[in-house]
């Protein structure tokens, strides 16, 4: 499911970051992607909440290191759907 | 203006006002923009294009989009983040237009909403659709 998710997750960075040639790993964060600066954040999470109809919470984002992470919490919430 | 905190919106909330296009709104967006196509200026090029009078300047009709999230929804403490327009049909000089906007997504997570917008005339024709993302500031 994991790995699902990853590969659903890559045409959301590629348009929100303008760039196709763009592969996101679990490893990717915005330390290490270009473009992903504050508001490329909001539009990467607002879009992730739309396509997979799940929501964050206030808060809830600000501890998570890259985009495994955040991968393991958005497993947790589809699964509780 | 209204001033809406985050707490005080919901989805499906909205919010409306209605203008009247003058002349002057025509020519003081022709001199803004530096948008001199005679379609927005010369009535009769713009009969020869299929129009009753010249044409308003998309960006102009937009332009109440700006105020429709910085004075009606949410009002002070908006900050424009985005929006993707369709334009449907033209409007005139003249034309009573009503422009709206409904909450559809609220991220909390993000502090964002989006908005779905539309523009309609006197005749209730729709003229312009948009989605808007909107941010809001705490100060």
């Amino acid at each position: 499911m994991a790995e699902d998710i990853l590969t659903r997750l890559q045409p959301i960075f590629h348009d929100v970051l303008d760039d196709n040639k763009l592969v996101i790993t679990r490893e990717s964060s915005a330390l290490n992607v270009d473009g992903w600066d504050s508001l490329a954040h909001i539009n990467l999470v607002t879009a992730i909440e739309q396509d997979f109809r799940i929501r964050f919470a206030l808060g809830e984002l600000g501890e998570l290191k890259n985009v495994g992470e955040m991968i393991d919490l958005m497993q947790q919430k589809l699964a509780a759907k | 203006m209204n001033a809406f905190r985050w707490a005080e919106l919901h989805e499906q909330q909205s919010e409306h006002f209605d203008i009247e296009l003058t002349d002057e709104h025509l020519d003081a967006f022709r001199v803004m923009s530096g948008d001199a196509n005679p379609l927005h200026e010369d009535a009769s090029f713009a009969h020869g294009a299929g129009h009753r009078d010249r044409v308003a300047f998309g960006m102009l009709t937009s332009s109440f989009y700006s105020r429709l999230v910085g004075v009606h929804l949410p009002g002070r403490f908006a900050v424009l983040h985005g929006i993707d327009i369709d334009f449907t049909a033209p409007a005139f000089v003249g034309d009573r237009l009503r422009v709206s906007g409904e909450i559809v997504f609220l991220s909390e997570a993000t502090r964002r909403l989006e908005l779905r917008a539309r523009i309609h005339n006197q005749d209730d024709k729709l003229l312009s659709k948009a989605k808007i993302r909107v941010g809001l500031h705490e100060q």
